[in-house]
């Protein structure tokens, strides 16, 4: 029982760079966190998973996040887009993706798509796992992958390519 | 090089081709200028992403995330409804608790709560009974079984909880007028140290429940559990811990197919 105890903590850290690329709110990422953990820890004796214990976790604050959304839509509070800082860290490395512009168009994308995008690129999981997770076949999570790619390239303002379309 | 699709090329990206397939992309990017400029594009959009949020990952855990914190502290729920089912048993009585609770709420309590409430105030009666707290005793194990069984009508072990040190003293049939068929199942155990620990099981509700609820209501916790066949609360005066660790014995004798591996 100790053991399964490590394996959440060590899940912390990705847990919460997950919570916090959904949200792009620290509070609001470390509540999710935390009810995630609580949530968790009282059912590891009940639940034994017969899996791994982290992709459980991301199944836990996934859910969470959605029913997170649902009572936000219910009581019409929205997310400011201009209230959110820019990034702390320079804007130079990747080319000429503007940090902050990209951040921006993220949070543009469907709920379902930024669910999807962030567990492959952010959390680096196989594509299986990342379905696991997020409860869809393998064939919506690529395409989900495909339609936030090409969102968030148009929105960052590159240039529309169509050669990716026409490979076969 | 028909071969190569979106999705393969998506793979590229993501590092999730082995050594054949990648040498594959390689050779097809470095004739395909064009699309080979796409894949450095979500390249950098990947590398984007990460250089965003991977620093969050590495910030010091504040103290509310710890889990051993967690683990060890009381319990999170502080459920309202909850709070006053526990409050009512107390000061107005068992009889009342229900139909007190259910006037004095605004919005209705959902189906757990309410299961929880009527376990709680049936555990609170009929574990103070010496002489008369089971109507069935544990000696007459089959009948009892087939009896709650047919009252039920659904298929019902006695669960042998003697590894976790609780004898099975026997069972009634109470009223639940929350389920269809209107009953469910009072099983009662006593430890070494004469603590009673009582099941209240009844058919499935009909409705969506929570898979799990647990609560603490003064010295005693419940824990409310609910799959496609029944629904379960285990009530006894134990820390939530011990509690689980029952449970799950419980759990899987009322359920042996159930993998449990649902949120």
């Amino acid at each position: 029982m100790a053991d399964i105890l490590h394996e959440i903590e060590d899940a912390v850290p990705a847990l919460r760079r997950y919570a916090r690329a959904l949200t792009r709110d620290v509070d609001r990422a470390d509540d999710l966190v935390q009810d995630c953990l609580e949530r968790a820890i009282s059912r590891r004796r009940l639940f034994r998973p017969t899996g791994q214990v982290r992709p459980w976790l991301f199944t836990i604050l996934v859910n969470l996040y959605r029913n997170s959304l649902r009572g936000q839509r219910r009581s019409g509070d929205t997310i400011d887009l201009s209230s959110i800082p820019e990034p702390a860290v320079p804007p130079a490395q990747p080319g000429h993706l503007a940090l902050a512009e990209l951040a921006r168009a993220i949070d543009t994308l469907p709920p379902e798509q930024k669910e999807a995008l962030l567990l492959v690129t952010l959390e680096g999981l196989a594509y299986k796992e990342a379905a696991d997770i997020l409860a869809i076949p393998l064939g919506t999570l690529m395409s989900r992958l495909g339609r936030a790619r090409a969102t968030l390239k148009t929105l960052t303002g590159a240039p529309a390519e169509p050669h990716l379309r026409t490979v076969k | 090089m028909s071969g190569i699709t979106r999705d393969t090329l998506m793979a590229f990206v993501d590092g999730h081709l082995d050594p054949t397939g990648r040498t594959e992309v390689e050779a097809f990017l470095a004739a395909n200028p064009e699309v080979a400029a796409e894949v450095a594009l979500l390249q950098r959009q990947n590398d984007a992403i990460r250089t965003l949020y991977a620093p969050a990952g590495a910030e010091p855990i504040p103290v509310r995330l710890s889990v051993d914190r967690i683990a060890h502290s009381g319990r999170r729920r502080n459920n309202r409804f909850l709070t006053q089912a526990a409050a009512a048993v107390v000061l107005v009585g068992v009889g009342l608790a229900g139909g007190w609770l259910l006037r004095g709420n605004a919005d209705t309590p959902g189906i757990a709560d309410r299961l929880i409430a009527d376990a709680v105030s049936a555990h609170t009666v009929y574990v103070l009974e010496k002489r008369h707290a089971v109507e069935v005793g544990g000696d007459e194990e089959e009948h009892l079984s087939s009896w709650l069984s047919n009252r039920l009508q659904t298929n019902l072990a006695m669960p042998d909880l003697t590894a976790s040190g609780l004898t099975f003293l026997g069972g009634r049939l109470l009223p639940a007028p929350d389920v269809p068929g209107g009953k469910a199942a009072q099983l009662m155990y006593e430890d070494a140290n004469g603590e009673r620990l009582t099941l209240y099981i009844t058919p499935r509700p009909g409705i969506d429940a929570p898979r799990t609820e647990l609560a603490s209501l003064g010295a005693d916790t419940a824990l409310f559990w609910s799959d496609d066949m029944l629904t379960c609360t285990i009530t006894a005066p134990y820390s939530a811990d011990k509690l689980e660790a029952i449970a799950s014995a419980v759990f899987a004798q009322l359920n042996p197919s159930g993998d449990g591996y649902e949120i």
